[in-house]
């Protein structure tokens, strides 16, 4: 029975990822749902031949973002076998919400209640027995950080799924005579669809479900008419009846009577006791004059922990064994093997220069993934958009665009990713195209290069003030864009503040797994073939193999541009060659340099920069790669979330533009300045 | 549904009004954009639901507000569309 799945639905902050990790063991798979770049993650069931599908967190059916559009495209393009719903005990009203719409799914379902220990915290009791005996349903009481009620939880998850199906066919509300009548006509003029409930279509067309509306126009388009006839008489007929002004309105009225029904036998209420940990964490983290002071603060943190504290010295020693051991090693093993000139160049100076340079960075992606998997998880994140939209308003935008461009800070792709969840297609589409001049970790090994070697007693000022560059030009393109793209569209700013909680490691360090992973997979190919690709360009050139490097093919193509490179003060070869070849990563600048100059390590690289470069030109060299052109799998992502070459296109042609035309500013005040 | 249209006048009480700390009981939310009274919606906040101003911020920026015992961030513009009665 591999293919059983069920499918995991709540409330976004719900302790959804908690309860998918504790039921399952691994993930199967991690990947993008058809169409959207919404990360789509499947699990195995501890314990159990199923799968589990981790739907994006949504609080009704009604999509307004992304995400959630994805969450009501499965329900109706896939069949999940069953349903699991977490609700949140402390946010009942709201989280039945959902349930009431799932039930109307009729899948077989089944309600895992979470975060029991903030409702009793909040004086509430509730007795899931008789939420389960009027829901027709069974409750499942589970605390997912401390992995209570999860073997009941697996165990009644049966893969028959006997125990559910009789059930949940037995939940009906009755909507009132117009309605009910409505859903009696819809139903004749639906098509055929084994796996999806007649009435819950109705009554998802009915409440304007436009996923819903979409996927009827489509399988029933001779039918919409008198679909849409259907819909407005009803309406009228609540308006004459004086129920309701929208249909919609009223479905919800019905179902939230019926939830109050609910809640006032299952729960009870006693008075709530004294202020909460997250109140008086909000009252400093949230206060109107040290709210931002705070948020600079967690900022540098995260960089010094990054790029000092813990990320830099592992580095360091991972880049002595590469630069050191390991090229020995490979040299003495290669000599004993008898292999050929031609192979060692290629091993040593190609792949292992190449990847070498790339890998020593991992620590300190790793460390800045889990940082900010630490401020997701814990609820400051919220926190953070709530304290940065003021700004944000003043550029066009909101708080919610301030997440992507952190997480675009480890890496542009998932901050791209991470827009999705704002509302507003418009909004989207500016924070994506403006997520590239975040400076990810990609770049740093760069900045980290030149600094070290020309201003190596102000080497953290310098890199942060390439941070800050990127930042402003952010701000100030921000108002530039939505000058011009958002002249009819409100910026909408709505965000929960879930309670803090403390993260749990198990959580953090899997989803900083799954997020730094891709920079080892891409060291593994991308930067491979890269390298691989480069030293052999560099190694031949028109007069056959192993030519002098200044007359390989590499030489030539970087020459092409030493011309156009000219007025920004690096106009050698070289540094076109590697600009060229930084567009597949920005890391791949300091793999080729490695190559170039013929330097494995970072201390001979060291040497050669300082003759090639001068101050001036160097820190002009940073703020080209800072701005120059997002990278291939940035240009890749984007392309898939705006859904549109022509954004794609302009995204890379903006983007040069500004590149060359701010540094040329920068030379030019840094020459007048009296530097060289 | 412009927000403009329907701004409240200066007598009736509004969200943004409410004095920090304060309850009261929203009456109005027919003014303020669809996206944002959906979102209210998804949170449990409709008419007639008790809401608690919590914390303002400085040069008119967000209102942190609660309802049902959950927090949630809203512009001072859109807090200003929506009708309370104070308690």
């Amino acid at each position: 029975m591999s293919n059983w799945s069920a499918a995991l639905v709540g409330n976004p902050n719900t302790g959804k990822t908690s309860l998918f990790n504790a039921l399952t063991r691994s993930y199967e798979y991690v990947g993008n749902w058809t169409g959207v770049t919404v990360e789509k993650k499947v699990g195995q069931l501890r314990a159990h031949g199923g799968e589990l599908i981790d739907l994006p967190g949504i609080y009704s059916l009604q999509p307004l973002s992304k995400d959630e559009g994805v969450a009501v495209q499965y329900l109706i393009e896939e069949q999940p076998h069953a349903i699991l719903n977490v609700i949140d005990a402390s946010q009942l009203e709201r989280n039945l919400y959902l349930t009431i719409q799932l039930l109307e799914y009729e899948a077989p379902m089944l309600i895992a209640m979470n975060m029991n220990d903030v409702a009793e915290g909040r004086g509430m009791k509730i007795q899931e027995h008789k939420l389960a005996e009027l829901l027709h349903v069974s409750v499942i009481r589970v605390n997912a950080r401390r992995n209570q009620g999860i073997p009941n939880l697996l165990s009644s998850l049966s893969t028959e799924g006997r125990s559910m199906q009789d059930s949940t066919s037995r939940f009906k509300l009755d909507y009132g005579k117009e309605i009910e009548q409505a859903i009696t006509e819809l139903v004749r003029l639906l098509p055929a669809v084994q796996h999806l409930a007649p009435r819950w279509l109705a009554l998802q067309y009915l409440e304007n479900n436009k996923v819903v509306q979409q996927w009827l126009q489509e399988h029933a388009p001779a039918h919409a008419l008198a679909m849409m006839n259907i819909r407005n008489n009803t309406e009228k007929k609540l308006q004459a009846a004086g129920k309701a002004l929208h249909l919609a309105q009223h479905i919800r009225a019905v179902r939230m009577a019926f939830i109050r029904e609910l809640q006032d036998v299952s729960v009870s209420r006693a008075q709530r006791t004294s202020a909460t940990l997250t109140d008086r964490i909000d009252a400093v983290v949230t206060n109107r004059w040290l709210g931002i002071p705070i948020f600079m603060l967690v900022m540098y943190l995260m960089f010094k922990l990054t790029f000092e504290w813990i990320g830099s010295p592992v580095s360091d020693l991972l880049d002595s064994f590469f630069g050191g051991a390991l090229t020995d090693w490979l040299n003495d093993g290669l000599a004993w093997a008898g292999a050929s000139e031609f192979t060692r160049a290629l091993l040593v100076d190609g792949i292992l220069a190449g990847v070498g340079g790339v890998l020593v960075f991992v620590p300190q992606i790793l460390i800045l993934f889990l940082f900010i998997s630490f401020v997701e998880d814990s609820g400051y994140m919220a926190r953070v958009t709530l304290v940065m939209d003021r700004l944000m308003e003043s550029v066009g935008l909101n708080g919610k665009a301030f997440i992507p461009f952190i997480i675009g800070f480890g890496c542009n792709v998932p901050g791209i990713m991470a827009a999705r969840s704002m509302e507003q297609p418009r909004e989207r589409l500016v924070t994506s195209l403006l997520v590239p001049f975040m400076s990810c970790s990609a770049r740093l090994p760069v900045y980290a290069l030149f600094a070290g070697v020309f201003f190596s007693s102000n080497q953290a000022l310098i890199v942060l003030s390439l941070y800050a560059l990127g930042i402003v030009l952010t701000l100030i393109l921000a108002k530039l864009f939505t000058k011009m793209l958002m002249k009819d569209e409100q910026s909408i700013f709505v965000v929960e503040l879930p309670p803090y909680r403390m993260p749990q490691w198990r959580t953090l360090f899997r989803s900083t797994w799954e997020k730094g992973k891709g920079f080892v997979r891409k060291a593994g190919t991308l930067i491979l073939g890269g390298s691989v690709l480069i030293w052999l360009l560099s190694y031949m050139g028109p007069g056959g193999f192993n030519v002098d490097m200044d007359h390989s093919f590499l030489a030539k193509l970087g020459g092409i541009l030493a011309p156009v490179l000219a007025p920004l003060g690096f106009g050698t070869w070289q540094a076109g060659a590697s600009l060229v070849t930084g567009f597949l990563a920005k890391e791949i600048v300091v793999s080729t340099m490695n190559i170039i100059y013929h330097a494995p390590d970072m201390s001979l690289l060291s040497l050669e920069i300082g003759k090639a470069f001068t101050p001036v030109s160097a820190y002009t060299f940073c703020v080209f790669v800072l701005l120059y052109v997002p990278c291939l799998a940035t240009v890749g992502v984007l392309r898939k979330e705006t859904n549109s070459w022509k954004w794609t296109l302009f995204s890379i042609g903006y983007a040069l533009v500004i590149a060359y035309t701010v540094a040329l500013i920068v030379r030019l005040i840094g020459l007048s300045l009296g530097y060289v | 549904m412009k927000p403009t249209s329907a701004a409240p006048s200066s007598h009736k009480a509004t969200l943004h009004r409410l004095k920090k700390g304060k309850q009261a009981h929203i009456s109005d939310m027919s003014s303020i954009h669809e996206t944002v009274q959906q979102r209210l919606l998804d949170l449990g906040v409709t008419e007639g639901t008790m809401i608690k101003l919590i914390r303002r911020s400085l040069f008119g920026g967000p209102l942190m507000l609660e309802a049902n015992g959950q927090l949630f961030g809203l512009r001072r513009v859109d807090a200003s569309l929506i009708g309370v009665k104070p308690l």
